[in-house]
């Protein structure tokens, strides 16, 4: 094919010492020879087993660079850094494959002399492309739809083939897909089963009232999946989804499974193929418990994860994906929880996570919720489908290296 | 043959014939890889409503002029009298008889110039955007430049033909740069990012789909690339 043909003439240079790269986060293993090569091999793979050629195409023979997205991006609106613009970015990764990819590229490169992909690119791309938290603002405001939260996955997706990555998400990966926990907070089922108690024993506490994390039971409608390290640090939401679940009248209705009680999936953020086995392993788990639903928690990029991929990877057990907040306004709804209206007069608001609102799958229900017992409800400008990222987009959160990065990007927004 | 006429002749039809095959060439791969792409997935449901309304607010994009509202306005001009000054010029008309065979309605001469004029201050405009806004320059390399001269060439030369009193060359000469410049044009639209015109439609139906992944792409990756399934990260 073309395609294999023309990568291989991609000029392979050493890097000199001088030039190694620095990134901008810690990596465990990442590929050090050859990594033009090696890159170019991974894209031309990735290209010819994936979904992406025609969206390279149609990205690459169309691209208009006229600016629109720069004003929709949180990123670029901060920094003003040329190198944040969403076209400058996705950019690299285009001209990359017009260049190796496409005979026109590689025509053109034989009357410019254009060398093709150097290794300083690579480093470029190994930057930027964790300089965008993939919250698809930018797309709203293309005239051509061009998804650069799809081009930095991609992006991203081939810089994982050499292992650069960085070490915060590939960590966390590596003991949810390999680990003996099975999840990318490393609890031990013992250890689940601890905090769970502990937690029915502070709401028994706050409440007054008896309830328990039903585990591992078999034959319930809902098997539920938070994303794991709440179990950790947010406690208070746990505590929240048991009250609701019970308050609904479902409290044999669902279940928590031992074999995998995590709905992180750190594909979404830089893989493919992580995507894939995440949501195979969520699927199996929800098999063995005979389960007949997907209940995720308040996680937005676990829900999209797994109402987007349990159709596309989970083969024949297409189970309903449905978010705890989709959840809860059904019960409402169906006058199964009954709220004071006037528990809360503090003023509140309700921050849009991306990776649920922008597709306007989950705008209203919250707002809905909230206003049942919420009576000072003030939204943001913007809010909703244009929402701002909360700059922890992208799996940026868990890489600990771009705190500050995130507090300049996000932070000044939120000020 | 002078030049002139073997412009307006062989050469327009040898231009013309490139660019339509061009771009149904675009067409055909781009409708391909929408098929490709649904037969690869399970997931194979298309909202086509929700492309028309989409495509619909791109074409008219009212909902998108909070922000460079100018520049939006100007791009609308531009790109209404680009598809409509050489369609339907009465002077054109003859190329509509003699290619395809059909009697197009055409516009009033007053009509046209006043279009052609706005359309040229509109890619004039569209052109000092890109020059003068730092966000834009940046962005923008030769050939963003280069296009839009390209395409305003033709019109430009095709008023001054018509008005020959401000043209600064004589008619003859006005004429075959305009011809010449409107077969340039002919043979970008299909060979650079101008062929937006007619991925145009696409634009939303990539939206909607491109989410749409492979199963067991990622092992197969794995496979070309290190002879195993397993991840990278292993
Ligand atoms: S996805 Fe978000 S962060 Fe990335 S370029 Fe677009 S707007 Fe900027
Ligand atoms: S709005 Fe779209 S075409 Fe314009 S610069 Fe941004 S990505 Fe490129």
């Amino acid at each position: 094919m073309a395609q294999t043909v023309m990568h291989e003439k991609a000029t392979i240079r050493p890097q000199p010492e001088s030039e190694k790269p620095r990134f901008p986060y810690h990596l465990i293993n990442p590929v050090t020879e050859n990594r033009v090569q090696r890159f170019l091999e991974a894209f031309a793979a990735i290209i010819e087993h994936t979904n992406y050629k025609p969206v390279l195409d149609q990205y690459a023979r169309s691209s208009m660079k006229c600016s629109s997205c720069t004003t929709n991006c949180p990123v670029y609106t901060a920094t003003h850094d040329a190198k944040d613009m969403p076209c400058y970015r996705s950019g690299l990764l285009l001209k990359t494959y017009r260049r190796h990819f496409t005979i026109a590229g590689w025509l053109r490169s034989k009357v410019t002399g254009d060398p093709g992909l150097v290794e300083e690119d690579i480093d470029e791309m190994a930057n930027l492309f964790y300089r965008c938290t993939a919250c698809k603002r930018c797309t709203m405001e293309c005239p051509l739809g061009i998804d650069h939260g799809l081009m930095t996955h991609l992006g991203r997706w081939i810089l994982g083939e050499l292992r650069i990555v960085p070490k915060g998400l590939e960590v966390s990966t590596i003991e949810q897909l390999h680990g003996d926990s099975g999840n990318t907070s490393a609890i031990l089922p013992h250890a689940l089963l601890d905090t769970l108690e502990f937690l029915e024993e502070e709401i028994e506490e706050m409440l007054g009232l008896k309830m328990k994390y039903p585990v591992d039971e078999v034959g319930r409608e809902f098997v539920f999946f938070p994303a794991v390290s709440d179990y950790l640090m947010e406690p208070e939401t746990l505590m929240g989804n048991l009250a609701v679940i019970h308050a609904a009248g479902d409290a044999d209705n669902w279940t928590i499974g031992t074999g995998d009680f995590d709905g992180i999936n750190y594909g979404l953020f830089y893989s493919d193929h992580v995507l894939e086995r995440v949501i195979r392993k969520m699927v199996g788990e929800v098999t063995r418990l005979g389960g007949r639903r997907i209940l995720i928690g308040e996680c937005g990029h676990a829900s999209r994860t797994a109402r987007e991929f349990v159709p596309v990877f989970g083969g024949d057990e297409v189970y309903p994906v449905i978010n705890i907040m989709e959840y809860t306004l059904e019960k409402l709804e169906q006058g199964k929880l009954d709220l004071d209206p006037n528990v809360i007069t503090d003023r509140v608001t309700y921050h849009d996570p991306c990776n649920i609102a922008r597709s306007g799958w989950i705008v209203e229900q919250p707002r809905r919720i909230i206003r049942s017992f919420i009576r000072n409800f003030v939204e943001m400008t913007p809010h909703g489908k244009h929402n701002y990222c909360c700059g922890g987009g992208g799996g940026t959160v868990s890489v600990d290296e771009l705190h500050d990065f995130r507090m300049s990007v996000a932070g000044k927004r939120k000020a | 043959m002078d030049t002139l006429a073997f412009a307006r002749g062989p050469l327009f039809i040898a231009t013309m014939s490139f660019m339509v095959l061009g771009l149904l060439r675009h067409i055909i791969l781009q409708t391909h890889g929408v098929v490709r792409t649904l037969k690869r997935t399970p997931h194979q449901d298309v909202p086509w409503g929700r492309i028309f309304r989409k495509s619909a607010e791109w074409i008219v994009p009212v909902s998108h002029m909070s922000t460079a509202p100018w520049m939006k306005l100007a791009s609308i001009l531009f790109h209404v009298g680009l598809l409509l000054v050489p369609v339907f010029l009465a002077e054109h008309a003859f190329l509509w008889a003699r290619g395809p065979g059909v009697n197009l309605p055409t516009m009033s001469h007053e009509f046209a110039d006043q279009l052609t004029v706005l359309t040229l201050v509109a890619g004039i405009f569209l052109l000092g955007y890109r020059i003068f806004n730092r966000i834009s320059r940046e962005l923008s390399s030769r050939a963003d430049y280069f296009l839009p001269m390209a395409v305003i060439l033709p019109l430009l030369s095709g008023f001054l033909a018509c008005h020959p009193a401000w043209s600064p060359l004589p008619y003859q000469s006005m004429m075959l740069l305009h011809v010449l410049s409107a077969e340039l044009t002919f043979i970008l639209l299909p060979t650079t990012r101008l062929v937006h015109v007619v991925l145009f439609p696409f634009d939303r139906i990539s939206t909607e789909i491109h989410w749409r992944f492979v199963p067991g792409a990622g092992a197969r990756v794995a496979e070309t690339l290190r002879g195993t399934p397993e991840g990278a990260e292993v």
